[in-house]
């Protein structure tokens, strides 16, 4: 009988799929038309210095966030997990960057960071310390390190959130028969531990990328991108090509790219991961 | 009294077992002392926020800067805005969202299609912001919304609609169907054995799901920048954000904003503690 | 009283039910027996309601509910899992039925006791389920389906959640209240005790397909086939391939002895259980092995020969597909 008729959970779903149509596939399909509207934006892609700038160094301030936090939120992990008391507290203190509104936790790291009248080199130089050269994110060469601090500092909580809870779900079965084989704290680690949790790494590596190429808040209010264009990322600059200089086209044609990026990047993290 | 050299043994293996927990105490300190300056700033006498050598304790603390960022300045305006719109948006997300969850949950769906519409709505949500903000920055201009809460109101609640669906998906599946089904044998309609009974069993999913999208919201920054230039419809960050870009900081001021900002977040996030990991990995990984 | 037509219900290219047909009179008790997968679930979620079947009618009562909501057909139903609403007390459970029929309160709060108290519930009847025991949240399941005096019961796999005990215990307790309230009834498991036990007649199923429907004692005594045969009784019928023929003995009718006689064939002991009561003896043949059902106390070594016949009038036989063949 009438196999072909509407689900019957179809009227449920169609007001979210008709908002999400208007507010992400339209938008989408927008930006793919203020693109192709003039071919140089595409073509000025190719020969855009900033733009290769923008891109290099979101690449690389995304590869060191995503490795630092991950092996510091995974330390954090087995350090709390070993605790014999004290972990609620432990972690829900450890949670607190990461809740802030970003743009509060950047005001609170240009206090920090101040190289005449910050925390930090007031703190070092009482310390005993040389500050005249630590520049932080005034330094043209310590600006893009300065940015992933902050970075780390705000979003390690974020995977040690992930993999915490990751590794108190794994079941004490396996992990007590390899103490009974007669394998060592590391190799428990690393033939058990490790392999169960993989799932959850693979998970919180994959948002923690997505959120990172596109970085956009936390740049804004420490640097704009500067000194110079130390700190531009790709979001960065297409904001000021859109939005600065009124220059929609080639800002769409920009943000395909990050896109393109996002995906290509996830796809590759997903394989490499599954691989292993 | 001697220690003997067992004694020695044994002070040195204490001493060693209270490692992690220095290393513990380390990690919070790190992660809470840009909090903690941010708010010794906020309470400071403008001649004492800069002081060689820093002041972490100690010093004398005053409301001013809060009375000037409240009553004197427009950060009352911005935090109304902020308010209203987390509280909008969030209301309208979950509405639209918690139908089309329990949609997907419950129905048969032929050949996956529940699967497939769930993967879709999922993906409207890793699209990066500044792919359609050029779009909708666009789209709103025409219809005559830049400016406005409504035009903001309306962005995040698509942008939050996604993590509705999929968070309450997870929940309403927890549900066991046969309990849907007893109401129903017992005489209630589908619509009615959602209401008074479905519903009822979520509502602490429902509470974490309405607290991860207004904590989204209030802390949502790169739309309300671009979407709201002038003073009508600033949010709490972009108001914040404008006084740091201007040529003289008032420090003072804009950390006591700071602060309010993050007193709600945190508030929240405590009440939805339980299901912090699950929203946070959007559904992913229960918790 | 119900009647089941041509039913077949397919999922994608699969079809879970077959053109089943079915009925059962007034106030009769009809169990739906399978192993699992074998569509008895499905068939009976499609009398409740909860699935529509692709062709047949059901008709209750004389009237056609085949594409009824469940809320209009006055069915009621009890599930594997209880389904009882965790949020509410169990007297607000037990009520639920009445309070959506909009029945005045105290008329709702006299019949919670009176069910409640023919349940032996009506100590518990503030507490919420998940402070009951398993055999208490089965009575309240049962008690909220039979508040409202449906004109027929489901019952799903009631009883497989409770330990051996209690499950013998509401096994009678639930066969005493269908024989006091007389509603029709149609009981799903898997347990061929239970089926025995409870029914009036029993629908033996495989792969969708009704393969006999009978009194408890027909379908121990002729099975259709040899499926049937083998899924009912334990120990299991033995099934003895011979000449082209399928011979079928059950246990009780195997007679082992020590010595030698006239018409026993010879085997060794393969292994012996004993229950207290009886006493199960397995024998090997060489090619097939026969269980045999003896008195307690019957005695044999591993390995020792023994000499076995079947009781003449109890064999039965079947073809090579399966099929009974007639006496």
């Amino acid at each position: 009988m009438n196999r072909r008729r509407i689900p019957e959970g179809f009227p449920w779903v169609l007001p979210s799929l008709v908002v999400l149509l208007a507010l992400s596939i339209y938008p989408l399909i927008y930006s793919v038309k203020l693109a192709a509207a003039d071919r140089r934006n595409f073509t000025r892609l190719f020969t855009d210095r900033l733009f290769l700038t923008a891109s290099i160094q979101t690449i690389w301030l995304t590869l060191s966030a995503l490795s630092i936090e991950f092996l510091l939120g995974l330390a954090l992990a087995l350090l709390i997990d070993s605790l014999a008391r004290g972990r609620m507290f432990f972690r829900t203190a450890l949670l607190i960057p990461m809740l802030l509104p970003p743009v509060v936790a950047a005001v609170a790291w240009r206090l920090i960071y101040n190289p005449q009248f910050g925390v930090l080199n007031g703190t070092l130089r009482r310390l005993g310390f040389h500050t005249a050269d630590l520049t932080w994110t005034s330094g043209e060469s310590s600006a893009l390190a300065s940015v992933i601090l902050v970075d780390v500092w705000e979003w390690t909580p974020f995977l040690f959130l992930l993999l915490s809870a990751g590794l108190q779900a794994i079941p004490p079965e396996p992990l007590e028969a390899a103490r009974v084989d007669g394998a060592g704290a590391w190799r428990i680690f690393r033939d058990v531990t490790l392999p169960l949790l993989k799932p959850t790494i693979v998970l919180a590596l994959l948002l923690r990328t997505m959120d990172l190429v596109r970085i956009f808040d936390q740049i804004f209010i420490l640097t704009q991108g500067g000194p110079g264009t130390a700190t531009e990322t790709v979001s960065l600059y297409i904001y000021r090509t859109a939005f600065r200089f009124s220059n929609f086209g080639y800002a769409a044609a920009m943000s395909f790219v990050l896109l393109a990026a996002t995906l290509l990047f996830s796809r590759g993290l997903l394989r490499a991961m599954r691989a292993r | 009294m001697k220690r003997t050299r067992a004694g020695w043994y044994e002070a040195a293996r204490k001493a060693a077992a209270l490692v992690p927990y220095l290393a513990a105490v380390a990690a919070v300190f790190i992660a809470l002392a840009p909090v903690y300056w941010l708010l010794t700033i906020s309470l400071k006498r403008e001649v004492d926020q800069f002081a060689y050598p820093p002041q972490w304790i100690g010093f004398t603390a005053t409301l001013e800067h809060y009375r000037d960022a409240f009553a004197g300045g427009s950060f009352a305006a911005y935090f109304e805005n902020s308010v209203l719109l987390a509280a909008i948006s969030t209301l309208a997300a979950l509405a639209i969202g918690v139908p089309a969850a329990y949609g997907l949950a419950r129905f048969e769906w032929p050949r996956q299609w529940d699967h497939r519409i769930g993967d879709w709505i999922l993906s409207t949500r890793m699209l990066p912001p500044i792919v359609t903000i050029v779009p909708l920055f666009l789209m709103l201009r025409q219809a005559r919304l830049l400016n406005s809460l409504t035009g903001l109101a309306i962005v995040y609640t698509g942008f939050n609609l996604p993590f509705v669906v999929w968070m309450m998906r997870g929940f309403f599946e927890e549900v066991p169907k046969e309990i849907e089904e007893a109401a129903m044998l017992d005489g209630e309609s589908r619509a009615g054995a959602l209401l008074r009974i479905v519903l009822p069993l979520v509502r602490p999913g429902l509470a974490a799901t309405a607290v991860f999208c207004l904590v989204v919201a209030w802390n949502e920054f790169l739309f309300a920048l671009i979407l709201t230039q002038t003073e009508a419809a600033m949010t709490l960050p972009v108001g914040i954000a404008s006084r740091v870009t201007q040529y003289e900081i008032k420090w003072g001021a804009m950390s006591a904003a700071g602060v309010v900002a993050m007193i709600p977040v945190l508030v929240f996030a405590a009440a939805a503690q339980k299901y912090l990991v699950r929203g946070l990995s959007l559904g992913a990984v229960k918790g | 009283m119900l009647e089941i037509t041509g039913i077949t219900k397919r999922f994608g290219a699969r079809e879970a039910v077959s053109a089943v047909s079915l009925s059962a009179c007034a106030g009769e008790f009809v169990v739906l027996l399978g192993p699992s997968g074998c569509g008895k679930t499905t068939l009976m979620r499609m009398i409740a309601g909860l699935e529509t079947p692709d062709e047949g009618t059901i008709r209750l009562c004389g009237e056609d509910i085949t594409r009824r909501d469940p809320r209009e057909r006055d069915i009621a139903m009890v599930f594997q899992n209880y389904a009882l609403y965790p949020h509410m007390t169990i007297a607000q459970n037990i009520g639920y039925p009445l309070r959506v029929r909009k029945r005045p309160a105290a008329e709702i709060e006299a019949e919670v006791k009176k069910v409640a108290a023919r349940l032996g519930l009506s100590g518990l009847l503030a507490n919420l389920p998940r402070q009951l025991s398993g055999g208490e949240r089965q009575r309240a399941a049962l008690a909220r389906a039979i508040i409202r005096r449906p004109k027929a019961f489901l019952m799903d796999e009631p009883l497989s959640n409770l330990d051996a005990r209690l499950r013998v215990e509401m096994r009678a307790e639930l066969k005493h209240l269908q024989h006091e309230l007389k509603i029709v009834t149609i009981y799903v498991t898997h347990d061929q005790a239970e089926a025995m036990t409870l029914a009036h007649r029993i629908a033996v199923m495989r792969d969708g397909k009704i393969q006999q429907f009978d009194t408890p004692a027909n379908v121990y005594q002729r099975p259709l086939n040899t499926f049937v045969a083998q899924f009912v009784g334990s120990p299991s019928m033995n099934l003895i391939q011979r000449d082209g023929v399928i011979l079928g003995v059950r246990p009780e009718d195997v007679q082992l002895s020590a010595s030698a006689q006239a018409g026993a064939s010879p085997g060794r002991i393969y292994v012996t259980e004993e229950m207290g009561n009886e006493t199960i003896v397995v024998v090997s043949d060489g090619s097939s092995q026969i269980t045999a059902r003896c008195p307690a106390g019957a005695r044999f070594e591993f390995d020792s020969t023994v000499w076995y016949r079947f009781k003449p009038d109890k064999v039965h036989r079947f073809d090579s597909s399966g099929a009974r063949i007639p006496d």
